[in-house]
Protein backbone atom coordinates (compact mmCIF):
# COMPACT_ATOMS: atom_id res chain seq x y z
CA UNK A 1 0.00 0.00 0.00
CA UNK A 2 1.59 2.91 -0.84
CA UNK A 3 1.33 6.28 1.08
CA UNK A 4 -1.34 7.96 -0.68
CA UNK A 5 -3.83 4.80 -0.59
CA UNK A 6 -2.89 4.83 3.24
CA UNK A 7 -4.27 8.69 3.55
CA UNK A 8 -7.41 7.70 1.79
CA UNK A 9 -8.27 4.79 4.66
CA UNK A 10 -7.27 7.09 7.30
CA UNK A 11 -9.05 9.47 6.09
CA UNK A 12 -12.05 6.91 5.69
CA UNK A 13 -11.63 5.35 8.67
CA UNK A 14 -12.07 8.84 10.86
CA UNK A 15 -14.88 9.71 8.78
CA UNK A 16 -16.45 6.67 9.73
CA UNK A 17 -15.60 7.08 13.57
CA UNK A 18 -17.13 10.76 13.15
CA UNK A 19 -20.08 9.15 11.54
CA UNK A 20 -20.85 6.56 13.52
CA UNK A 21 -18.83 5.14 16.18
CA UNK A 22 -17.49 8.71 18.22
CA UNK A 23 -19.55 8.80 21.81
CA UNK A 24 -21.95 11.75 21.51
CA UNK A 25 -23.87 12.60 24.29
CA UNK A 26 -27.52 10.81 24.36
CA UNK A 27 -29.51 13.61 25.81
CA UNK A 28 -30.94 13.85 22.11
CA UNK A 29 -32.20 10.82 22.03
CA UNK A 30 -33.67 10.28 24.98
CA UNK A 31 -36.09 13.27 24.47
CA UNK A 32 -36.44 11.38 21.30
CA UNK A 33 -37.71 8.40 23.14
CA UNK A 34 -40.59 10.47 24.76
CA UNK A 35 -42.00 11.24 21.40
CA UNK A 36 -41.42 7.96 20.19
CA UNK A 37 -43.74 6.60 23.21
CA UNK A 38 -46.08 9.66 22.35
CA UNK A 39 -46.41 8.44 18.92
CA UNK A 40 -47.23 4.87 19.36
CA UNK A 41 -49.59 5.73 22.68
CA UNK A 42 -51.26 8.15 20.48
CA UNK A 43 -51.56 5.41 17.15
CA UNK A 44 -52.28 2.40 19.03
CA UNK A 45 -54.49 3.04 22.06
CA UNK A 46 -57.21 4.61 20.65
CA UNK A 47 -57.59 1.46 18.62
CA UNK A 48 -58.19 -0.12 21.64
CA UNK A 49 -61.05 1.67 22.64
CA UNK A 50 -63.26 -0.73 20.59
CA UNK A 51 -62.48 -3.96 20.96
CA UNK A 52 -65.54 -5.69 20.11
CA UNK A 53 -64.60 -3.68 16.53
CA UNK A 54 -61.40 -4.06 16.09
CA UNK A 55 -59.62 -6.85 17.41
CA UNK A 56 -61.27 -9.85 19.22
CA UNK A 57 -63.72 -12.45 17.37
CA UNK A 58 -66.39 -9.64 16.24
CA UNK A 59 -63.97 -7.51 14.56
CA UNK A 60 -63.88 -6.62 10.89
CA UNK A 61 -60.21 -7.76 10.22
CA UNK A 62 -57.54 -7.06 7.17
CA UNK A 63 -54.35 -8.61 7.17
CA UNK A 64 -51.06 -7.08 5.39
CA UNK A 65 -50.13 -9.80 3.62
CA UNK A 66 -47.39 -8.47 2.02
CA UNK A 67 -45.62 -7.32 5.24
CA UNK A 68 -46.10 -10.89 7.65
CA UNK A 69 -45.27 -14.16 5.72
CA UNK A 70 -48.38 -16.68 5.93
CA UNK A 71 -47.54 -18.36 9.37
CA UNK A 72 -47.89 -15.41 11.12
CA UNK A 73 -51.31 -14.40 9.73
CA UNK A 74 -52.29 -17.70 10.53
CA UNK A 75 -50.75 -17.61 14.28
CA UNK A 76 -51.91 -14.24 15.08
CA UNK A 77 -55.36 -14.99 13.49
CA UNK A 78 -55.88 -18.03 15.70
CA UNK A 79 -56.21 -15.79 19.09
CA UNK A 80 -58.67 -16.14 21.43
CA UNK A 81 -60.31 -12.71 23.06
CA UNK A 82 -58.57 -13.19 26.19
CA UNK A 83 -54.97 -13.32 24.47
CA UNK A 84 -55.86 -10.48 23.01
CA UNK A 85 -57.00 -8.59 26.11
CA UNK A 86 -53.68 -9.93 27.61
CA UNK A 87 -51.70 -8.37 24.87
CA UNK A 88 -53.30 -5.12 25.09
CA UNK A 89 -52.20 -5.20 28.84
CA UNK A 90 -48.93 -5.90 27.94
CA UNK A 91 -48.89 -3.52 25.56
CA UNK A 92 -50.03 -0.64 28.16
CA UNK A 93 -47.76 -1.87 30.82
CA UNK A 94 -44.52 -2.00 28.36
CA UNK A 95 -46.05 1.94 26.86
CA UNK A 96 -46.09 3.04 30.31
CA UNK A 97 -42.64 1.83 30.85
CA UNK A 98 -40.78 2.73 27.83
CA UNK A 99 -42.41 6.75 28.26
CA UNK A 100 -41.24 6.76 32.04
CA UNK A 101 -37.97 5.58 30.88
CA UNK A 102 -37.88 1.88 33.45
CA UNK A 103 -36.32 -0.58 31.70
CA UNK A 104 -36.54 1.15 28.70
CA UNK A 105 -34.77 -1.74 26.05
CA UNK A 106 -36.72 -3.78 27.73
CA UNK A 107 -39.80 -2.20 27.46
CA UNK A 108 -39.74 -1.36 23.87
CA UNK A 109 -38.60 -4.60 22.70
CA UNK A 110 -42.28 -6.09 24.33
CA UNK A 111 -44.11 -2.56 23.58
CA UNK A 112 -42.86 -2.88 19.57
CA UNK A 113 -43.89 -7.17 19.71
CA UNK A 114 -47.07 -5.96 20.83
CA UNK A 115 -47.55 -3.49 18.02
CA UNK A 116 -46.68 -6.25 15.79
CA UNK A 117 -49.29 -8.56 16.79
CA UNK A 118 -52.00 -6.35 17.06
CA UNK A 119 -50.75 -5.48 13.43
CA UNK A 120 -50.81 -8.63 12.64
CA UNK A 121 -54.24 -9.34 14.16
CA UNK A 122 -55.66 -6.34 11.95
CA UNK A 123 -53.93 -4.01 10.32
CA UNK A 124 -56.95 -1.87 9.14
CA UNK A 125 -56.76 0.87 11.33
CA UNK A 126 -53.50 0.96 12.74
CA UNK A 127 -51.61 -0.17 9.24
CA UNK A 128 -50.35 2.71 7.22
CA UNK A 129 -47.47 3.41 5.28
CA UNK A 130 -46.24 5.79 8.39
CA UNK A 131 -46.88 2.87 11.01
CA UNK A 132 -43.93 0.77 8.49
CA UNK A 133 -41.42 3.42 9.15
CA UNK A 134 -42.87 3.81 13.16
CA UNK A 135 -41.76 0.22 13.11
CA UNK A 136 -38.43 0.48 11.45
CA UNK A 137 -37.54 3.51 14.05
CA UNK A 138 -38.75 0.89 17.07
CA UNK A 139 -36.53 -1.44 15.97
CA UNK A 140 -33.32 0.98 15.54
CA UNK A 141 -34.29 2.39 19.20
CA UNK A 142 -34.55 -1.36 21.11
CA UNK A 143 -31.36 -2.20 20.00
CA UNK A 144 -29.15 -0.08 22.53
CA UNK A 145 -30.67 1.03 25.97
CA UNK A 146 -29.22 4.76 25.05
CA UNK A 147 -32.60 6.40 25.05
CA UNK A 148 -33.24 5.55 28.41
CA UNK A 149 -30.19 7.56 29.58
CA UNK A 150 -31.81 11.27 30.49
CA UNK A 151 -35.40 11.88 31.44
CA UNK A 152 -35.97 8.90 32.57
CA UNK A 153 -36.42 6.55 36.08
CA UNK A 154 -33.54 5.13 35.10
CA UNK A 155 -31.55 8.01 35.37
CA UNK A 156 -33.13 8.42 38.61
CA UNK A 157 -32.36 4.59 39.50
CA UNK A 158 -29.03 5.15 38.96
CA UNK A 159 -28.90 8.91 40.16
CA UNK A 160 -25.82 10.08 38.48
CA UNK A 161 -25.29 13.70 38.23
CA UNK A 162 -26.08 15.03 34.75
CA UNK A 163 -27.10 12.13 33.19
CA UNK A 164 -28.21 14.40 29.85
CA UNK A 165 -24.26 14.40 29.41
CA UNK A 166 -23.65 10.68 29.31
CA UNK A 167 -21.72 9.89 26.32
CA UNK A 168 -22.43 7.09 24.39
CA UNK A 169 -22.11 5.82 20.36
CA UNK A 170 -23.83 8.25 17.53
CA UNK A 171 -24.60 5.56 15.55
CA UNK A 172 -28.33 5.22 16.91
CA UNK A 173 -28.86 8.82 16.33
CA UNK A 174 -26.82 9.20 12.83
CA UNK A 175 -29.32 6.08 11.47
CA UNK A 176 -32.35 7.62 12.65
CA UNK A 177 -31.41 10.68 10.36
CA UNK A 178 -30.33 9.06 7.50
CA UNK A 179 -33.69 6.96 7.87
CA UNK A 180 -35.51 10.40 8.13
CA UNK A 181 -34.08 12.21 5.05
CA UNK A 182 -33.74 8.96 3.51
CA UNK A 183 -37.62 8.56 3.21
CA UNK A 184 -37.89 12.10 2.27
CA UNK A 185 -35.80 11.55 -1.10
CA UNK A 186 -37.18 8.18 -1.83
CA UNK A 187 -40.62 9.73 -1.21
CA UNK A 188 -39.58 12.11 -3.76
CA UNK A 189 -37.94 9.80 -6.50
CA UNK A 190 -41.39 7.77 -6.11
CA UNK A 191 -43.21 11.08 -7.31
CA UNK A 192 -41.16 11.78 -10.47
CA UNK A 193 -40.35 7.66 -11.27
CA UNK A 194 -41.68 4.34 -10.66
CA UNK A 195 -45.31 5.21 -11.71
CA UNK A 196 -45.35 8.76 -9.55
CA UNK A 197 -47.13 11.30 -11.67
CA UNK A 198 -45.87 14.75 -10.12
CA UNK A 199 -43.74 15.70 -12.82
CA UNK A 200 -45.65 14.50 -15.90
CA UNK A 201 -49.14 15.25 -13.97
CA UNK A 202 -50.96 17.53 -12.03
CA UNK A 203 -51.74 15.62 -8.54
CA UNK A 204 -51.65 18.36 -6.27
CA UNK A 205 -54.48 19.88 -8.65
CA UNK A 206 -56.73 16.66 -8.18
CA UNK A 207 -56.19 16.48 -4.82
CA UNK A 208 -57.45 19.78 -4.12
CA UNK A 209 -60.64 18.74 -6.36
CA UNK A 210 -61.35 15.60 -4.59
CA UNK A 211 -64.69 15.47 -3.14
CA UNK A 212 -65.32 16.77 0.38
CA UNK A 213 -65.24 13.13 2.63
CA UNK A 214 -61.46 12.40 0.87
CA UNK A 215 -58.28 12.66 2.60
CA UNK A 216 -58.36 16.73 2.21
CA UNK A 217 -58.96 19.06 4.56
CA UNK A 218 -61.29 22.24 4.03
CA UNK A 219 -58.50 24.86 4.79
CA UNK A 220 -58.66 28.22 3.70
CA UNK A 221 -57.20 28.21 0.14
CA UNK A 222 -58.67 24.89 -1.08
CA UNK A 223 -61.43 26.22 -3.00
CA UNK A 224 -59.09 28.73 -4.74
CA UNK A 225 -56.65 26.25 -5.57
CA UNK A 226 -59.15 23.62 -6.87
CA UNK A 227 -59.42 26.40 -9.84
CA UNK A 228 -55.72 26.76 -10.18
CA UNK A 229 -54.46 24.07 -12.08
CA UNK A 230 -51.37 25.86 -12.86
CA UNK A 231 -50.48 27.02 -9.18
CA UNK A 232 -51.10 23.19 -7.78
CA UNK A 233 -48.44 22.18 -10.39
CA UNK A 234 -45.92 24.71 -8.40
CA UNK A 235 -47.32 23.35 -5.30
CA UNK A 236 -46.23 19.67 -6.46
CA UNK A 237 -43.13 20.92 -7.66
CA UNK A 238 -42.34 22.66 -4.46
CA UNK A 239 -43.26 19.83 -2.55
CA UNK A 240 -40.57 17.26 -4.88
CA UNK A 241 -38.06 20.19 -4.37
CA UNK A 242 -38.15 20.07 -0.64
CA UNK A 243 -38.28 16.58 -0.60
CA UNK A 244 -35.45 15.93 -2.50
CA UNK A 245 -33.36 18.89 -1.04
CA UNK A 246 -33.89 18.60 2.40
CA UNK A 247 -31.54 15.06 2.69
CA UNK A 248 -28.70 18.13 1.48
CA UNK A 249 -30.05 20.71 3.69
CA UNK A 250 -29.77 19.09 6.70
CA UNK A 251 -25.97 17.17 6.62
CA UNK A 252 -24.28 20.37 5.58
CA UNK A 253 -23.95 21.67 8.77
CA UNK A 254 -24.10 25.88 7.50
CA UNK A 255 -27.57 25.33 6.29
CA UNK A 256 -29.20 22.93 8.63
CA UNK A 257 -30.94 25.58 10.23
CA UNK A 258 -32.74 26.21 7.05
CA UNK A 259 -33.26 22.44 6.58
CA UNK A 260 -34.58 22.27 10.03
CA UNK A 261 -37.04 25.37 9.30
CA UNK A 262 -38.14 23.58 5.85
CA UNK A 263 -38.87 20.36 7.30
CA UNK A 264 -40.41 21.79 10.60
CA UNK A 265 -42.88 23.77 7.78
CA UNK A 266 -43.43 21.16 5.27
CA UNK A 267 -44.74 19.57 8.20
CA UNK A 268 -47.19 21.76 9.63
CA UNK A 269 -48.50 22.31 6.33
CA UNK A 270 -49.40 18.63 5.32
CA UNK A 271 -51.38 18.27 8.87
CA UNK A 272 -53.39 21.69 8.28
CA UNK A 273 -54.16 20.08 4.68
CA UNK A 274 -54.16 16.21 4.34
CA UNK A 275 -55.71 13.89 6.98
CA UNK A 276 -52.28 12.37 7.50
CA UNK A 277 -51.40 9.71 10.76
CA UNK A 278 -50.81 10.97 13.91
CA UNK A 279 -47.18 9.67 13.02
CA UNK A 280 -46.79 12.60 10.84
CA UNK A 281 -47.01 14.81 13.61
CA UNK A 282 -45.50 13.50 16.88
CA UNK A 283 -42.83 10.95 15.17
CA UNK A 284 -40.77 13.00 12.21
CA UNK A 285 -40.75 16.77 13.25
CA UNK A 286 -38.48 15.39 16.46
CA UNK A 287 -36.59 12.85 13.90
CA UNK A 288 -35.84 15.96 11.87
CA UNK A 289 -34.76 17.63 15.50
CA UNK A 290 -32.28 14.80 15.77
CA UNK A 291 -30.42 16.93 13.67
CA UNK A 292 -29.28 19.64 16.47
CA UNK A 293 -26.06 18.97 17.78
CA UNK A 294 -26.77 17.30 20.51
CA UNK A 295 -23.43 19.15 22.28
CA UNK A 296 -25.84 22.09 21.82
CA UNK A 297 -28.67 20.86 23.92
CA UNK A 298 -25.58 20.06 26.92
CA UNK A 299 -24.54 23.66 26.10
CA UNK A 300 -27.70 25.33 26.76
CA UNK A 301 -28.46 23.35 29.67
CA UNK A 302 -25.25 24.04 31.54
CA UNK A 303 -25.70 28.09 30.24
CA UNK A 304 -29.33 27.26 32.10
CA UNK A 305 -27.15 26.47 35.39
CA UNK A 306 -24.82 28.92 35.32
CA UNK A 307 -27.60 31.43 35.29
CA UNK A 308 -29.09 29.72 38.26
CA UNK A 309 -26.03 29.53 40.30
CA UNK A 310 -25.64 33.27 39.33
CA UNK A 311 -28.81 34.43 39.77
CA UNK A 312 -28.78 32.39 43.49
CA UNK A 313 -30.12 28.86 43.63
CA UNK A 314 -32.67 27.49 46.18
CA UNK A 315 -30.82 25.99 48.99
CA UNK A 316 -31.78 22.64 50.05
CA UNK A 317 -30.86 21.51 53.57
CA UNK A 318 -30.63 17.89 54.14
CA UNK A 319 -29.62 15.66 56.87
CA UNK A 320 -26.02 14.31 55.31
CA UNK A 321 -25.27 11.86 58.23
CA UNK A 322 -28.73 9.60 56.87
CA UNK A 323 -27.60 7.53 54.01
CA UNK A 324 -31.77 7.48 52.89
CA UNK A 325 -31.44 11.68 52.43
CA UNK A 326 -28.36 11.43 51.18
CA UNK A 327 -29.77 8.81 48.66
CA UNK A 328 -32.94 10.99 48.08
CA UNK A 329 -31.00 14.36 47.27
CA UNK A 330 -28.81 12.27 44.64
CA UNK A 331 -31.64 11.40 42.79
CA UNK A 332 -33.07 14.98 43.22
CA UNK A 333 -30.01 16.18 42.11
CA UNK A 334 -29.93 13.65 39.19
CA UNK A 335 -33.23 15.66 37.92
CA UNK A 336 -32.23 18.89 38.49
CA UNK A 337 -30.53 19.57 35.16
CA UNK A 338 -30.98 23.16 35.38
CA UNK A 339 -29.50 23.52 38.68
CA UNK A 340 -32.19 25.44 40.51
CA UNK A 341 -31.03 23.87 43.79
CA UNK A 342 -28.01 23.43 45.74
CA UNK A 343 -28.03 20.91 48.41
CA UNK A 344 -26.25 21.77 51.70
CA UNK A 345 -26.03 19.42 54.42
CA UNK A 346 -27.03 21.02 57.57
CA UNK A 347 -24.14 19.41 59.77
CA UNK A 348 -21.85 21.67 57.99
CA UNK A 349 -23.44 24.70 58.22
CA UNK A 350 -21.76 26.62 61.55
CA UNK A 351 -24.46 28.74 61.93
CA UNK A 352 -28.21 27.94 60.74
CA UNK A 353 -29.58 31.36 61.67
CA UNK A 354 -27.80 33.14 59.15
CA UNK A 355 -28.92 31.25 56.62
CA UNK A 356 -32.65 32.17 57.93
CA UNK A 357 -33.30 32.97 60.91
CA UNK A 358 -35.98 30.56 61.40
CA UNK A 359 -33.71 27.42 61.23
CA UNK A 360 -32.28 25.57 64.22
CA UNK A 361 -30.61 22.17 63.95
CA UNK A 362 -33.34 20.26 65.57
CA UNK A 363 -35.97 21.37 62.92
CA UNK A 364 -33.20 20.86 60.08
CA UNK A 365 -33.05 17.29 61.52
CA UNK A 366 -36.62 16.97 61.38
CA UNK A 367 -37.20 17.74 57.69
CA UNK A 368 -35.60 19.11 54.95
CA UNK A 369 -35.48 22.64 54.52
CA UNK A 370 -35.61 24.77 51.47
CA UNK A 371 -34.56 28.54 51.43
CA UNK A 372 -35.70 30.02 48.01
CA UNK A 373 -33.60 33.21 46.89
CA UNK A 374 -36.71 35.45 47.99
CA UNK A 375 -35.63 33.92 51.33
CA UNK A 376 -39.05 32.10 51.85
CA UNK A 377 -38.47 29.32 53.53
CA UNK A 378 -40.52 26.13 53.41
CA UNK A 379 -39.81 22.57 54.55
CA UNK A 380 -40.56 18.33 54.14
CA UNK A 381 -43.39 17.82 51.49
CA UNK A 382 -44.42 21.43 51.12
CA UNK A 383 -40.12 21.96 50.46
CA UNK A 384 -40.73 19.56 47.84
CA UNK A 385 -43.63 20.77 46.32
CA UNK A 386 -41.55 23.84 45.70
CA UNK A 387 -38.86 22.14 44.41
CA UNK A 388 -41.11 20.30 42.00
CA UNK A 389 -42.08 23.65 40.46
CA UNK A 390 -38.42 25.00 40.12
CA UNK A 391 -37.14 21.70 38.65
CA UNK A 392 -39.14 20.77 35.08
CA UNK A 393 -38.65 17.24 35.15
CA UNK A 394 -40.75 17.47 38.24
CA UNK A 395 -43.56 19.69 36.25
CA UNK A 396 -45.58 16.04 36.06
CA UNK A 397 -45.69 15.64 39.92
CA UNK A 398 -46.59 19.59 40.34
CA UNK A 399 -51.03 18.92 39.80
CA UNK A 400 -50.75 15.87 42.39
CA UNK A 401 -48.59 18.46 44.60
CA UNK A 402 -51.32 20.80 44.67
CA UNK A 403 -54.66 19.10 44.80
CA UNK A 404 -56.46 20.00 47.39
CA UNK A 405 -55.26 18.07 51.04
CA UNK A 406 -52.29 17.43 49.20
CA UNK A 407 -50.30 19.76 51.49
CA UNK A 408 -51.73 17.83 54.51
CA UNK A 409 -51.27 14.51 53.52
CA UNK A 410 -47.65 14.94 52.07
CA UNK A 411 -46.51 16.82 55.53
CA UNK A 412 -47.64 13.60 57.35
CA UNK A 413 -46.44 10.49 54.95
CA UNK A 414 -43.05 13.18 54.46
CA UNK A 415 -42.91 12.62 58.47
CA UNK A 416 -43.76 9.01 59.15
CA UNK A 417 -41.27 8.58 56.75
CA UNK A 418 -38.43 10.79 58.15
CA UNK A 419 -39.60 9.48 61.34
CA UNK A 420 -38.57 6.21 60.45
CA UNK A 421 -35.90 6.87 58.00
CA UNK A 422 -33.63 4.59 59.52
CA UNK A 423 -35.75 1.98 58.97
CA UNK A 424 -35.04 1.91 54.61
CA UNK A 425 -31.55 2.38 54.92
CA UNK A 426 -31.04 -1.24 54.42
CA UNK A 427 -30.31 -0.44 51.33
CA UNK A 428 -26.50 0.26 50.01
CA UNK A 429 -27.31 3.78 50.33
CA UNK A 430 -26.56 3.60 53.73
CA UNK A 431 -23.22 1.18 54.13
CA UNK A 432 -21.92 3.45 57.01
CA UNK A 433 -24.85 2.89 59.31
CA UNK A 434 -24.86 6.29 60.23
CA UNK A 435 -28.37 6.46 59.58
CA UNK A 436 -29.84 6.21 62.77
CA UNK A 437 -30.84 8.77 64.85
CA UNK A 438 -29.75 9.23 68.59
CA UNK A 439 -33.19 8.35 70.07
CA UNK A 440 -33.47 11.98 71.68
CA UNK A 441 -32.95 13.40 68.03
CA UNK A 442 -35.14 10.81 66.57
CA UNK A 443 -37.97 11.78 68.93
CA UNK A 444 -37.76 15.33 67.96
CA UNK A 445 -37.60 14.81 64.77
CA UNK A 446 -40.99 13.58 64.62
CA UNK A 447 -42.15 16.06 66.34
CA UNK A 448 -40.75 18.59 64.02
CA UNK B 1 -13.48 -0.87 22.22
CA UNK B 2 -12.28 -2.88 19.20
CA UNK B 3 -14.83 -5.66 19.23
CA UNK B 4 -17.53 -2.63 20.20
CA UNK B 5 -16.26 -0.70 17.28
CA UNK B 6 -16.68 -3.34 14.54
CA UNK B 7 -20.38 -4.84 16.18
CA UNK B 8 -21.68 -1.56 15.45
CA UNK B 9 -19.75 -0.57 12.00
CA UNK B 10 -21.55 -4.78 11.09
CA UNK B 11 -24.81 -3.17 12.04
CA UNK B 12 -24.45 -0.36 10.36
CA UNK B 13 -23.91 -1.63 7.29
CA UNK B 14 -26.14 -4.69 7.46
CA UNK B 15 -29.19 -1.70 7.82
CA UNK B 16 -28.11 0.41 5.53
CA UNK B 17 -27.91 -1.94 2.95
CA UNK B 18 -31.65 -3.28 3.97
CA UNK B 19 -33.36 0.00 4.29
CA UNK B 20 -31.75 0.78 0.72
CA UNK B 21 -32.69 -2.84 -0.51
CA UNK B 22 -36.06 -2.49 0.56
CA UNK B 23 -36.89 1.14 -0.74
CA UNK B 24 -35.32 0.07 -4.30
CA UNK B 25 -36.47 -3.55 -4.45
CA UNK B 26 -39.94 -3.50 -6.37
CA UNK B 27 -39.77 -0.27 -8.35
CA UNK B 28 -35.87 -0.26 -9.21
CA UNK B 29 -33.99 -3.31 -8.34
CA UNK B 30 -36.94 -6.42 -9.30
CA UNK B 31 -37.03 -4.38 -12.91
CA UNK B 32 -33.19 -4.69 -13.41
CA UNK B 33 -32.90 -8.35 -12.52
CA UNK B 34 -36.14 -9.17 -14.67
CA UNK B 35 -37.74 -11.20 -11.83
CA UNK B 36 -39.35 -9.71 -8.33
CA UNK B 37 -36.47 -10.30 -5.97
CA UNK B 38 -38.05 -11.43 -2.82
CA UNK B 39 -38.86 -9.45 0.64
CA UNK B 40 -37.62 -8.73 4.10
CA UNK B 41 -41.01 -9.87 5.71
CA UNK B 42 -41.49 -8.10 9.30
CA UNK B 43 -39.87 -4.91 7.97
CA UNK B 44 -40.35 -2.23 5.55
CA UNK B 45 -43.53 -1.65 3.65
CA UNK B 46 -43.92 -4.00 0.04
CA UNK B 47 -43.35 -0.81 -2.61
CA UNK B 48 -40.72 1.37 -0.46
CA UNK B 49 -42.15 5.08 0.38
CA UNK B 50 -44.28 6.13 -1.92
CA UNK B 51 -46.67 8.38 -0.19
CA UNK B 52 -49.10 9.73 -2.41
CA UNK B 53 -46.96 9.01 -5.38
CA UNK B 54 -49.50 8.75 -8.04
CA UNK B 55 -52.85 10.64 -7.42
CA UNK B 56 -54.94 10.12 -10.87
CA UNK B 57 -58.27 12.27 -11.61
CA UNK B 58 -60.36 9.94 -10.26
CA UNK B 59 -61.49 8.66 -6.83
CA UNK B 60 -62.99 5.66 -5.20
CA UNK B 61 -64.55 4.71 -1.96
CA UNK B 62 -67.47 2.32 -0.60
CA UNK B 63 -70.93 3.46 0.80
CA UNK B 64 -72.65 0.78 2.85
CA UNK B 65 -76.52 0.61 2.73
CA UNK B 66 -78.91 -0.55 5.61
CA UNK B 67 -82.47 -2.02 4.52
CA UNK B 68 -85.36 -1.97 6.84
CA UNK B 69 -88.63 -3.09 5.49
CA UNK B 70 -87.25 -2.83 1.91
CA UNK B 71 -85.99 0.75 1.91
CA UNK B 72 -82.12 1.50 2.11
CA UNK B 73 -80.60 3.91 4.22
CA UNK B 74 -77.12 5.49 4.34
CA UNK B 75 -75.22 4.36 7.24
CA UNK B 76 -72.80 7.09 8.46
CA UNK B 77 -69.18 5.91 8.17
CA UNK B 78 -68.30 6.86 11.15
CA UNK B 79 -70.73 4.72 13.00
CA UNK B 80 -69.62 1.52 11.13
CA UNK B 81 -65.62 2.54 12.36
CA UNK B 82 -66.25 4.49 15.27
CA UNK B 83 -62.20 4.07 16.19
CA UNK B 84 -61.18 8.01 16.37
CA UNK B 85 -57.90 8.27 15.73
CA UNK B 86 -55.77 11.09 17.46
CA UNK B 87 -55.46 14.31 15.29
CA UNK B 88 -57.07 12.93 11.95
CA UNK B 89 -59.63 11.07 10.20
CA UNK B 90 -59.25 7.54 9.09
CA UNK B 91 -62.45 7.16 7.35
CA UNK B 92 -61.15 10.36 5.49
CA UNK B 93 -58.32 8.12 4.52
CA UNK B 94 -61.04 5.73 2.76
CA UNK B 95 -60.50 2.88 5.07
CA UNK B 96 -64.14 1.72 4.52
CA UNK B 97 -62.76 0.62 0.69
CA UNK B 98 -61.27 -2.68 2.39
CA UNK B 99 -65.37 -3.87 2.90
CA UNK B 100 -65.12 -3.77 -1.14
CA UNK B 101 -63.22 -6.84 -1.67
CA UNK B 102 -65.22 -9.74 -2.62
CA UNK B 103 -63.25 -11.74 0.59
CA UNK B 104 -64.19 -9.63 2.89
CA UNK B 105 -67.97 -10.11 2.29
CA UNK B 106 -68.76 -12.43 4.86
CA UNK B 107 -66.43 -11.03 7.77
CA UNK B 108 -68.28 -7.69 6.88
CA UNK B 109 -71.62 -9.28 6.36
CA UNK B 110 -71.59 -10.36 9.94
CA UNK B 111 -69.71 -7.10 11.35
CA UNK B 112 -72.54 -5.04 9.73
CA UNK B 113 -75.03 -7.41 10.93
CA UNK B 114 -73.78 -7.33 15.03
CA UNK B 115 -73.56 -3.65 14.43
CA UNK B 116 -76.60 -2.48 13.26
CA UNK B 117 -79.23 -4.99 14.40
CA UNK B 118 -81.89 -2.58 13.32
CA UNK B 119 -81.22 -2.99 9.91
CA UNK B 120 -82.95 -6.82 8.35
CA UNK B 121 -79.80 -6.70 5.33
CA UNK B 122 -77.58 -4.45 3.68
CA UNK B 123 -75.86 -3.28 0.69
CA UNK B 124 -72.28 -2.40 -0.36
CA UNK B 125 -71.92 -0.03 -2.92
CA UNK B 126 -68.83 1.17 -4.84
CA UNK B 127 -69.19 4.64 -5.79
CA UNK B 128 -66.33 5.97 -7.60
CA UNK B 129 -66.42 9.81 -9.32
CA UNK B 130 -64.86 8.97 -12.86
CA UNK B 131 -63.42 12.43 -13.64
CA UNK B 132 -62.82 14.88 -10.54
CA UNK B 133 -61.48 17.85 -13.24
CA UNK B 134 -64.28 17.90 -15.95
CA UNK B 135 -67.05 16.29 -14.67
CA UNK B 136 -66.63 16.60 -10.67
CA UNK B 137 -70.44 15.79 -10.37
CA UNK B 138 -70.75 12.62 -11.50
CA UNK B 139 -70.84 9.93 -9.11
CA UNK B 140 -71.34 6.20 -10.35
CA UNK B 141 -72.45 3.57 -7.90
CA UNK B 142 -71.80 -0.30 -8.57
CA UNK B 143 -73.24 -2.87 -6.08
CA UNK B 144 -70.38 -4.69 -4.45
CA UNK B 145 -72.27 -7.18 -2.26
CA UNK B 146 -75.09 -7.47 -0.34
CA UNK B 147 -76.08 -9.18 3.26
CA UNK B 148 -77.67 -11.72 3.93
Amino acid sequence: MDYGQACEEMRFRDWWYQAFLIERPSVSLSLFRLAVAVTVGCHMIPSFLQLEDNYLSTAFKEHNGSFFPLWALQLVAQSPDWLVRLFVALFLASWACFFLGFKSQASCLVMTASCYYFYALNALHIGTLSFDILLVTLSLIWVSGYPGDACSVESLIRAEPKPYARLRPFFIQRLLQLQIVWTFFYTALSKTTAGGNWLTDNPYYYLMRYPAEGVVRQFPFRALLAQHPGACYAIGIGVLVCEFALPFLLFIRRTRWIGLAYGLTFHVLLLTTLHVPTIFFFLFPPQLLLFVDPERIVEWIETRRARHASKGRAVLLYDGACGFCLGSVKRLMAVDYFGAVEPVDFHGVHDLAQLHPALTPARCQGRMQLIEPSGRLSEGFLAFRRMALMIPLLWPLVPACYLPGAGWIGQRVYDWIAARRHLFHSTRLCQTNQCRLPPTEASSSSKA
Amino acid sequence: MGSRNLWISLFVIVWVAVFHYETLRLNYLSPLAGRELPKLKFLYPPAGWIMFFNVDRSYGSAEVYGVREGKPTLIDPHAIFSTRCVGYDNIRRNVLISVLSGNAAPQFCRYVARKFPQYEAFAVAYVTYPDLVDRPGEKLYQLAYRCP
